[in-house]
């Protein structure tokens, strides 16, 4: 596959990542006001799922920014890295969270997806005006470079940024019990109950 | 820290059981996705690929130059530092540089007695993206300079960096200064003292630099450049 080909795919899955987040936030908000609805149905079908579906993007993210930089050769910035550090680690607290299906774990992972998140939303919007920053490219990587640019606005830190809210919202999804979970047993990590 | 350390499993499995629709509905959107990439992309294949060529230079399928030798004489100018108040640079000899352009003619910048202003763009920095399509509007509407010689340098070109190669980039944007075609090393760049990209050395009659500059540039700006170039007066 060439790069052109690989950047369009990610983009697609970033934009796919956008509707997902905004479905389950639409699901959520039924699940609140309508709870015999069928979309609350969706929605508790989903919770089982959460932690898998976060764990996928997060490896997913992880391994195309490892294509990106060592396979199409782009050379990533200051504020790449910083968003590859929040990124990187989820890709194995999500597994360890939904191998044994930890609910609590948005604990962990809301800040570190959250400040990945706040990077990448200030990252996403350099590139879609990079006159901002100063008026010039030094030789070294800036990161006003759109390496990636499919669809007008679909940018690396698009893509980033998308990842990030789409695993917030899946380990928010998983830490709410499902109905029946009145019946646990376990109170240890029950923190996350609201 | 007590033996009860595994979260709680989830105890049973909703009723009408659509979790497997959902994940059935995840692949396949993402292997729709992975279709539709591979579609597309392939339907838009260009015939531009990077093709090496030695070390000579980088000569992309269309048959154009992208990166050749460039033979440097004369002395260096020292790196250029938009910090420092006087730029040491001024009033030194601008080192004479014999290359080709994208279509592999020879072009030469050397003292021939004509003022100049010599443009060193990045095909992937995105300042020299928003510089280049001004410049071009600008001589469109005033014409070229008279009594000055424009010259735009593309330096730091890879096929690793977006927006490649610069000659699509800059005849896309129906570029009209003439061009030389810097090394793969960014020998002529180098020799100017670039150290950011746009850079714009303007050079007077006598081939001494008159004034040196780096980023995006106004159209006032640029106007003095030349008007620098033309009278060799710094400003």
């Amino acid at each position: 596959m060439s790069t052109a080909t690989v950047s369009l795919f990610a983009a697609l899955l970033a934009l796919l990542c956008l509707a997902g987040s905004v479905t389950v936030a639409v699901l959520a908000l039924m699940h609140r006001s309508r709870p015999d609805s069928i979309a609350a149905g969706v929605f508790e079908d989903l919770r089982p799922l959460a932690l898998w579906l976060a764990w996928v993007v997060a490896v997913a993210t992880t391994l195309g920014s490892l294509y990106f930089s060592d396979v199409a050769g782009f050379i990533p910035c200051k504020l790449c890295w910083y968003q590859r550090i929040a990124m990187y680690p989820l890709s194995v607290v999500l597994l360890v969270a939904a191998l044994r299906r930890d609910r609590s774990v948005w604990v962990y992972v809301t800040p570190l997806a959250g400040i990945g998140a706040l990077i990448a939303a200030y990252h996403t919007q350099l590139q879609a005006f990079p006159d901002q920053s100063s008026s010039f490219c030094t030789t070294a990587a800036p990161c006003t470079e759109r390496y990636v640019w499919e669809f007008g606005f679909v940018s690396l830190p698009f893509m980033a940024l998308m990842a990030f809210v789409f695993i917030i919202a899946m380990v928010l999804v998983a830490r709410v019990p499902a109905a029946v979970s009145s019946r646990s047993t376990d109170s240890d990590l029950q923190i996350g109950v609201s | 820290m007590t033996s009860a350390r595994r979260a709680t499993p989830t105890p049973t499995t909703p009723g009408p059981n659509r979790t497997i629709w959902i994940v059935g509905a995840v692949v396949l959107v993402i292997g729709i996705a992975l279709v539709a990439a591979i579609v597309v992309s392939s339907s838009n294949k260009a015939g531009s690929g990077g093709t090496p060529a030695g070390s000579a230079g980088t000569v992309v399928a269309n048959g154009s130059n992208e990166t050749a030798t460039v033979s440097i004489t004369g002395t260096a100018l020292p790196a250029f530092d938009g910090s420092v108040a006087v730029d040491p640079a001024l009033g030194q000899a601008a080192p004479t540089l014999t290359g080709v352009n994208f279509a592999g003619q020879s072009v030469t910048i050397a003292n021939d007695g004509k003022p100049k202003v010599i443009m060193f763009l990045a095909h992937w920095c995105p300042h020299c993206q928003a510089e280049v399509p001004r410049i071009q509007n600008w001589l469109d509407a005033n014409g070229m300079p008279s009594g000055v010689d424009l010259c735009a340098v593309p330096t730091a070109t890879t096929s690793a960096r977006p927006n490649y190669p610069p000659s699509d980039w800059l005849v896309g944007k129906n570029w009209t200064v003439p061009v030389l075609v810097d090394s793969e090393q960014s020998e002529a760049a180098n020799a100017y003292g670039l150290t950011s990209f746009p850079y714009f050395v303007a050079i007077d009659a006598s081939g001494k630099v008159v004034a040196r500059t780096s980023g995006e540039l106004s159209m006032d700006a640029f106007a003095k450049l030349i008007d620098a170039a033309r009278t060799g007066k710094t400003q």
